[in-house]
């Protein structure tokens, strides 16, 4: 199990080596200068060639590219991300404003999700052939189907517009520092409601999908037949022998939705103005801001790397196969 | 799923029943209407947040929107697009033109209590002048400040000198926001003063918010009018829906609008109750580039053949619902270098086809596409994503242009794309759009020193005479000559064509009646112009509670 261990965690970090590699090459090689995009923007302003020259070399864009990787991969291991080229402020600042409110809503989407998704999917793989177990399917795959921009605009034109009963965007209310602590908490719950349920439909559909399909597979297997001709109740079938097996995959989809909870949602957080991690992602892409968008994928990468390490380690400690496959 | 939905709107009612707010305007016809109110608070939409509160470190039109509650620029506009006076009360310029004497406001004093001196106005120069600086937007408009020969006369009496006369320094003086020495001095400046800010003008920054909301409250030692409103809310809306909901809502009081959305919601009663939907143009136009570089582009009358195919009285009347004109060049109607006597190029395909035939190109092969010397009549039109007008226009052209034999291909890219390939002259053809300066200096624009990267003449346009009007024009201070020489300049420019000019489209506004005196002056609209803005004032404000809406 050691040996496994150790392996996983060299892995990882080749693998982490490797998309910061990838990253770098990457950002660098998508055409558009951000300080042209910054400084000589197509309007009777702008500055002077010699003024974006200086930018360039203040944040090192004249060096090699293997030098200019050097060292911002020293920097990374100091967690400094340097500044953004579009602010001027540190990037671990800018990150750290916003990423506790993707988190947030992130979090209480894919709780939420899961919480209803997996067992309304499992509920319904028990039934399976029913006109229930179909009808779920279909209505999962439409829910999954509906564009989150849409409803996240039928959503707000009715609760906010027609009945006036939700606000309509950001996070916190006017004279939110004038609340008591349990105004404030309602507040927030309010602001959270529409957001959240537009997150949270899509992924509660892909749970359900993946939660139903596992166990289905499982159920035609050959040892719930011996379960079943053993004299085993369907009951004890299906939620005793089948479900434990089920929830392997269940589990790997968790792990993999993990990198998700930080890397937040561009529609949602426009659409309900929720100032997050989406947003920073995608205006920095816009605007070429090499340091943020480095910053948000190592962050993105590494989280992802520990998510899956963390699922490949209770893969192995619930799975004897794969520990043995591992072991040369 | 049915339940589940029912369940949560079960929920939601539980939580919003009981703060289920008033959102009624506030009451209409009664003499309160009439008189201007002091107090009250405004809520206002910004589509981008603000990227420095140093304002001369501003980089968006955003960032000028909040620093104009917040500092005094030296001189104003008028809604004639008239230069008055602002933080100075008068000056002087020197016979040669090159130095300019600034009297400051004896009464002005920054936010925080200390007098504004003729030594804060020499430091706010210095630091726009000072590459180290970055002043992005602004840095121009004092590329000819002589900073050592710049000096301070006495407490309130500044002069600022330049290597060259310029005509349309006066007008540049908008853009000096004076900051104090003595906050903006210390620590890193272009690092240290993004969150905050300290200035000479009518309201202090009380808070910031980024991403959500910057809040400013009337100075009650303010040395200039004082405005009528006491609270400004500029609240950060990116979403172009969520803004329209929320001034419907009264979320805010105002936010600009897409044509469609203001087009279709103007002639609802119910709306117009509530909304008054306004439109102004602003010194802004779209057009198409010909890269002169670009053999293909090298010939005036294939430019103005060109510009024959692109149906502009349809698009104004289609796709802006008239809300749109047409030019005849580079200068606008709201400015007094704008020559009404040029004609405007009209829609005629035929008589474009006929110029092209009288030069040679002929679709010899059958292919449905003109050549000469065995090349076919093809070329890339660049348009950068994410305006769907601008591809609709694309596309429509790219047919128009289809139909006398000319291949036009579309290609989309992303903002910083095509930024760096129209800078680099990597381009055929580029549909674009400037904002232009109140002052009509198109210098930058159309001199044939001006090729990028030293100014914008992305189209490489050379012609002496045009230069030598340009040239003499910046130099001349009378401005009934000056506009003379440009109305020459307009007349070549026009017979020239280095741009095919598409439209100069009117700027979509949706404001709430309880806000009035909300007037727009010439080339600015509802802001940036004096008193603009600060001259507003709210219906109701003194007997309004204090709302509880989102945001």
């Amino acid at each position: 199990m050691l040996v496994y261990v150790i392996r996983r965690l060299l892995y990882a970090l080749l693998t982490f080596v490797g998309i910061t590699i990838g990253t770098f090459a990457l950002i660098h090689s998508v055409p558009g200068d951000p300080v042209l995009f910054y400084g000589g923007r197509l309007s009777m302003g702008g500055l002077s060639p010699a003024a974006l020259q200086a930018i360039r070399h203040e944040y090192h864009l004249d060096e090699p590219l293997p030098k200019q990787y050097a060292r911002w991969l020293q920097g990374i291991i100091t967690l400094d991300f340097g500044r953004s080229l579009v602010d001027r402020r540190e990037v671990t600042e800018r990150i750290a404003e916003k990423l506790p409110r993707s988190l947030l809503l992130n979090v209480i989407a894919f709780v939420i999700a899961a919480a209803i998704g997996i067992p309304v999917g499992l509920w319904s793989a028990s039934r399976m052939g029913r006109l229930v177990d179909r009808g779920s399917a279909i209505s999962f795959f439409l829910l999954y189907s509906l564009p989150t921009f849409w409803v996240a605009l039928l959503l707000m034109e009715f609760f906010s517009v027609k009945l006036g009963v939700l606000p309509l965007f950001g996070v916190t209310s006017d004279g939110y520092a004038q609340m008591t602590t349990g105004q404030q908490i309602l507040d927030r719950i309010r602001h959270l409601i529409l957001p959240v349920i537009t997150l949270a439909y899509g992924q509660l559909a892909i749970f359900a999908r993946f939660a139903r399909s596992a166990l289905r597979e499982v159920i035609r297997q050959d040892f719930v037949t011996t379960a079943r001709a053993k004299g085993v109740g369907e009951g004890g079938v299906v939620w005793r022998h089948a479900l434990r097996n089920a929830l392997l995959p269940i589990i790997t989809l968790v792990g993999l939705t993990v990198p998700y909870l930080i890397s937040g949602s561009v529609i949602v957080e426009d659409v309900f103005q929720w100032d997050g991690i989406g947003l920073l992602y995608f205006d920095s892409i816009r605007t070429r801001d090499y340091p943020t968008i480095m910053a948000l994928t190592v962050v993105t990468a590494l989280v992802t790397l520990l998510a899956t390490l963390v699922a490949d380690l209770l893969y192995a400690a619930a799975d004897p196969r794969v520990r043995l496959e591992a072991t040369p | 799923m049915k339940r589940w939905l029912a369940a949560s709107v079960v929920a939601i009612a539980l939580l919003g029943g009981c703060l289920r707010s008033e959102r009624a305007t506030g009451p209409a016809g009664t003499a309160e209407d009439t008189s201007p109110q002091r107090g009250g608070t405004l809520y206002r939409r910004l589509e981008t947040d603000v990227v420095s509160m140093n304002p001369i470190l501003a980089t968006t039109r955003y960032d000028r929107l909040v620093a104009n509650y917040l500092f005094t620029p030296l001189v104003n506009y008028d809604d004639e697009l008239r230069i008055i006076p602002a933080l100075a009360e008068s000056w002087t310029i020197s016979p040669d033109g090159r130095e300019y004497t600034f009297h400051l406001n004896q009464k002005a004093t920054f936010s925080d209590g200390t007098p504004v001196r003729a030594g804060d106005v020499l430091f706010t120069l210095r630091k726009i002048v000072d590459p180290q600086s970055e002043a992005v937007q602004i840095a121009s408009s004092f590329e000819q400040a002589d900073v050592t020969r710049s000096r301070v006369v006495d407490e309130h009496t500044v002069v600022i000198a330049f290597r060259e006369s310029l005509a349309s320094q006066l007008s540049q003086f908008n853009n000096l926001l004076v900051i104090p020495e003595h906050v903006y001095g210390r620590g890193n400046f272009r690092n240290d003063y993004n969150m905050d800010a300290t200035g000479s003008g009518p309201y202090r920054l009380m808070s910031r918010v980024p991403g959500k909301e910057i809040i400013v409250r009337r100075r009650g030692d303010y040395w200039g009018t004082q405005p009528y409103i006491d609270t400004v809310v500029v609240k950060v809306i990116t979403n172009e829906t969520t803004a329209w909901n929320a001034v419907q809502r009264g979320d805010v009081d105002e936010t600009m609008l897409h044509s469609d959305i203001w087009m279709r919601a103007r002639s609802d009663p119910a709306l117009t109750k509530k909304l008054d939907f306004r439109q102004f143009y602003g010194l802004a136009y779209n057009y198409i580039a010909w890269n002169e570089r670009n053999p293909l582009f090298a010939d005036k009358r294939t430019r103005r053949a060109l510009s024959m195919c692109l149906d502009v009285p349809s698009i104004i009347k289609n796709l802006y619902a008239g809300t749109a004109r047409a030019l005849n060049g580079h200068f606008v109607p709201d400015q007094w270098a704008y020559n009404p006597d040029v004609p405007v190029i009209p829609y005629d395909p035929p008589a474009a086809k006929q110029i092209f035939t009288s030069m040679g190109w002929l679709d010899t092969n059958g292919d449905g596409i003109i050549e000469k010397d065995g090349k076919p009549f093809k070329f890339d039109l660049l348009i950068t994503a994410g305006s769907v007008q601008a591809l609709t226009i694309g596309q429509l052209y790219q047919n128009a242009l289809k139909g006398i034999g000319i291949d036009a291909e579309i290609s989309v890219l992303d903002g910083a794309t095509a930024i760096q390939r129209i800078l680099a002259g990597n381009y055929e053809a580029a549909y674009l759009s400037w904002d232009l300066d109140p002052d009509p200096d198109p210098f930058g624009l159309f001199h044939s020193s001006q090729i990028p990267p030293r100014g914008q003449n992305i189209v490489y346009y050379a012609n002496p005479q045009a230069d030598r009007l340009m040239e003499q024009a910046r130099h001349e201070l009378d401005i009934g000559k000056r506009a003379d020489l440009y109305k020459q300049l307009q007349v070549i420019l026009a017979d020239d064509q280095p741009y095919t000019w598409v439209n100069q489209p009117a700027v979509k506004w949706a404001v709430n009646r309880r806000v009035r005196n909300v007037r727009d002056g010439k080339g600015f609209g509802l802001f940036l112009w004096y008193p603009g803005e600060l001259d507003w004032w709210i219906s109701g404000a003194r007997s309004a509670p204090l709302r509880s809406t989102s945001g």
